[in-house]
């Protein structure tokens, strides 16, 4: 089972770290709902580090315009790691 | 880069680019191959590649063409690993 | 730094090129060899065929759509190496791909990305903006057609399958393939 099934809404961790993420700054902070989980795969901000990655499953997680640009009537799907991603 | 404003039209060539040649120089392709064939034989991953790209000298990231962020990020990675 | 970004960059890709060479990372042999391979092998006729057939055998639709690792190997390419992800457009929604923090791009199926693509005014504006980005293409969505744009920051790789279009009936799978061109395939194309 995975941690957050697909339809269940998630919110992206709001953080700036210094070092490489994969996790695109206009999502930062906002909630989406997750479309799928996509697989399990090494975490990059470790492996950009040259650390023992942790394996984490990947969602794809969707957002609306209106939530992320206050305007706009399509929606951008993300892929993101689950350590991006917390309870709403 | 998503959502940032202020980088104008998309620079699309005549007939969207369909039947546009891939690299611009010969050296753009060799730099294109030598990322690939340094990746497979596992001096770097693709997100130390990455990341490396994105530590170029903020100058430098936005106004070098695209393929010459790969160069310094390969010569960054060549040069940190010690490898050559 | 190094010092050596006062070169041109072709003259800084030999330098790398020798030193690699001469450290025994690399060869000339490998960058020619993995250069024509790229160049007889990666072609966006491959995603062109793969989506011919979705229009044309519901079967091979339906795993395109569920599993494009699978399709995939089924025309042929086996060992992607990312996962691929394949979306439909419909009468209702038309699907656009980007890659925002790079630009990460199904090269196998599609040929080495366009420039554009590239372009920081495709990663910046296409997701926020999609509509006016495909404008700047030619093309233009009727207002209930909704836009879902999908951003490529993982290892999956994604690829349109666009509608197929009307009035094409009779025609083989040659002609169907020749019709999904490689913008079609991203979304900022109409087939």
């Amino acid at each position: 089972m995975f941690e957050y099934p697909a339809g269940s809404r998630v919110r992206v961790r709001a953080v700036d770290p210094d070092h490489h993420t994969r996790v695109p700054g206009y999502v930062r902070g906002h909630t989406g709902e997750v479309v799928a989980a996509l697989g399990r795969w090494p975490l990059p901000d470790d492996s950009a580090r040259g650390l023992p990655p942790r394996v984490e499953t990947c969602y794809a997680v969707r957002f609306t315009a209106a939530d992320l640009w206050g305007s706009g009537d399509h929606t951008v799907t993300v892929d993101l790691w689950e350590s991006y991603l917390d309870r709403p | 880069m998503g959502g940032q404003t202020g980088f104008g039209p998309v620079p699309v060539g005549p007939d969207g680019d369909e039947r546009a040649v891939p690299f611009g120089a010969d050296w753009e392709a060799r730099v294109y191959a030598l990322a690939a064939v340094l990746r497979r034989r596992g001096v770097f991953n693709s997100d130390e590649l990455r990341d490396a790209i994105e530590r170029l000298p903020p100058e430098v990231y936005l106004s070098a063409p695209y393929y010459e962020r790969w160069l310094g990020a390969l010569e960054t990675l060549v040069a940190e690993k010690g490898v050559a | 730094m190094t010092g050596h970004e006062d070169l041109p960059a072709a003259a800084r890709t030999r330098r790398l090129e020798e030193r690699l060479i001469a450290a025994g990372l690399t060869s000339d042999e490998e960058i020619d060899e993995f250069l024509t391979r790229l160049y007889t092998r990666a072609f966006p006729v491959n995603g062109a065929r793969m989506a011919a057939r979705a229009w044309t055998d519901p079967a091979y639709r339906e795993l395109l759509l569920a599993d494009g690792n699978a399709a995939a190997a089924q025309a042929g390419f086996d060992g992607l190496g990312y996962l691929l992800r394949v979306v439909a457009n419909t009468h209702q929604t038309h699907n656009v791909i980007v890659c925002t923090l790079c630009s990460c791009y199904p090269v196998s199926l599609l040929g080495p990305s366009p420039s554009w693509y590239k372009s920081f005014a495709y990663r910046s504006r296409t997701v926020r903006e999609p509509r006016a980005v495909l404008a700047e293409f030619g093309v233009t969505l009727p207002e209930d057609v909704r836009i879902s744009v999908w951003d490529s920051t993982s290892e999956a790789r994604y690829m349109v399958l666009p509608v197929r279009p009307a009035g094409t009936d009779g025609l083989d799978a040659g002609d169907l393939a020749a019709l999904v061109t490689r913008n079609g395939l991203v979304g900022t194309a109409l087939v």
